[in-house]
């Protein structure tokens, strides 16, 4: 393990990272965590604005890291690639792969659309296997890399009304495993987190009374914080991780 | 530095596993009551080295895991120390190869003592301490075949699942207290606990896991040390496959 100036440990020292999903929530807690650990990030957005850049600047000076803004809409594929390619153009090594964006959709079954069931589809899977499928080309030349999807608990529970996020979050379990078996040969480790609750802006999408009931169903409870499901990434990311793969870590309080 | 300033206690420290968690806490900053079942003139010698080294403070504790009144003992001196413990780690354990009609119930009764009761009693009395000040984290290692099963090995994988049982109890009881539970199930690591597993055994199981190779005792310290460090804050009842993808 490499130390930082003031003691503290750097997980992922000269490491390079794709981070989706970088203008909030859990995503934004990521950034900075990796940074602080020595990792240079891709940080991946949809759209450019000053706040990020500004935020992006500000993480790269204060832990002397590099961090290069990414902007592309994960539901256009031809954006995407272009993106691909502005990164594996510097023949950079790409040690982690954080497929973190995500949207969510909150609706009865009955009442869910097909198109929603498209879209949330659509941002939530096929575009992270597309962008998984680049970028594992890259890591299976390299013969080592780490991927990291985020799921979630409603993918293993199923709860009401989330029919249709926590389907797109199941296939992300079931690509996750297939990836692992997969890439494992080639030093690459796939594995998934499954967060509960967590205090990001999606929470807006909940009723409160969803919310204090999935609280009082957990062991801690209390809700996640954005910070506690970016150090289980840190974990699977670094090499403090190299014999977990294939797996779902779920990061939750306990829930029961 | 994860564990700086922190008290552990961790039990089987004399080899394999236990011996690499001994080591990373130790270079994490963690002080730590090593538990062994027999003293010996290596082990130490090893633990003055790393003590110095690390600048932390590492007192052994001798105790056979069949005797309850020597665990007693044992938790009583850590008592005594009026130290908090932030962590637990649960590694001392046995393993026993018979075909289930031909283990004998004194054999079961053996393994589940070493493996499951005598870890319940050292954390009932260390929980106590926990529960005090408010924050803990225990780990206790499983097994991947208390998961999936393996021929030949009842009385082991059974002991082995009732820590998992246990784990997701205890994490349901204890995390009121800020005191996290979590397990840790091995894959095939190389140690001698899988010294003596039969070729064509091995080979299946290296062709059946992602990596394709068996894993270091080194690897599973470092997830114990994950799940021992505030990088877990909101992980408890969990039980965390470390296996290179098998299954």
């Amino acid at each position: 393990m490499v130390e930082s100036d003031d003691g503290g440990i750097m997980l992922l020292k000269d490491k390079n990272a794709i981070i989706t999903g970088c203008a909030q929530g859990i995503g934004k807690a990521m950034l900075e965590i990796f940074a602080a650990n020595g990792a240079n990030v891709w940080a991946c957005a949809r759209v450019k604005t000053d706040e990020f850049e500004s935020t992006a600047k500000a993480l790269s000076e204060k832990y002397h890291v590099e961090i290069w803004p990414v902007y592309f809409d994960m539901t256009d594929h031809d954006e995407l690639k272009l993106a691909v390619k502005s990164i594996t153009s510097t023949k950079r090594p790409v040690d982690i792969l954080v497929n973190n964006a995500g949207i969510t959709y909150n609706a009865l079954f009955l009442m869910s659309t097909m198109a929603k069931l498209r879209e949330v589809f659509e941002v939530n899977f096929f575009s992270q296997f597309l962008l998984s499928q680049y970028i594992a080309k890259t890591m299976m030349r390299q013969k080592k890399g780490s991927i990291i999807n985020i799921s979630s608990s409603a993918a293993i529970e199923g709860n009401a009304g989330r029919s249709v996020y926590g389907a797109s979050k199941a296939a992300v379990i079931c690509a996750t495993k297939a990836m692992a078996e997969e890439l494992g040969e080639f030093g690459v480790r796939v594995n998934s987190i499954a967060p509960g609750i967590t205090r990001t802006s999606m929470l807006t999408s909940m009723t409160e009374k969803v919310i204090q009931d999935t609280i009082l169903q957990s062991d801690m409870k209390r809700l996640g914080n954005p910070e506690d499901i970016a150090n289980a990434a840190l974990f699977l990311a670094s090499d403090m991780s190299s014999y977990v793969t294939g797996q779902v870590l779920r990061v939750d309080g306990g829930l029961q | 530095m994860l564990l700086k300033g922190k008290n552990a206690v961790v039990t089987g420290c004399l080899k394999g596993i236990g011996r690499s968690t001994l080591d990373l806490f130790a270079r994490n900053g963690a002080n730590v009551w090593a538990c062994c079942q027999y003293e010996s003139p290596e082990f130490s010698e090893h633990i003055k080295e790393l003590a110095a080294t690390n600048n932390v403070w590492i007192t052994p504790l001798y105790f056979d895991l069949l005797d309850p009144e020597q665990i007693k003992t044992a938790a009583h001196s850590i008592r005594e120390s009026k130290q908090p413990v932030d962590i637990l780690v649960n590694i001392a354990g046995m393993t026993h190869d018979a075909l289930f009609h031909m283990t004998t119930m004194d054999q079961m009764k053996k393994v589940f003592e070493v493996n499951f009761f005598s870890q319940m009693l050292l954390t009932q009395y260390i929980t106590k301490n926990m529960i005090r000040h408010k924050s803990g984290s225990v780990i206790s290692i499983s097994s991947i075949s208390a998961l999936d099963g393996n021929p030949g090995q009842l009385s082991y994988t059974a002991s082995k699942a009732a820590i998992i049982g246990a784990t997701k109890t205890l994490s349901a009881e204890l995390a009121g207290y800020g005191i996290r539970v979590n397990a840790v199930a091995p894959g095939v690591i190389n140690t001698e606990m899988t010294a003596n597993l039969p070729t064509e055994v091995m080979a299946r199981l290296m062709a059946r896991s992602d990596l394709k190779h068996m894993g270091l005792p080194e690897e599973v310290a470092e997830v114990i040390l994950f799940l021992a460090s505030d990088m877990s804050s909101y992980i408890t009842g969990q039980i965390i496959r470390v296996d290179g993808g098998i299954g």
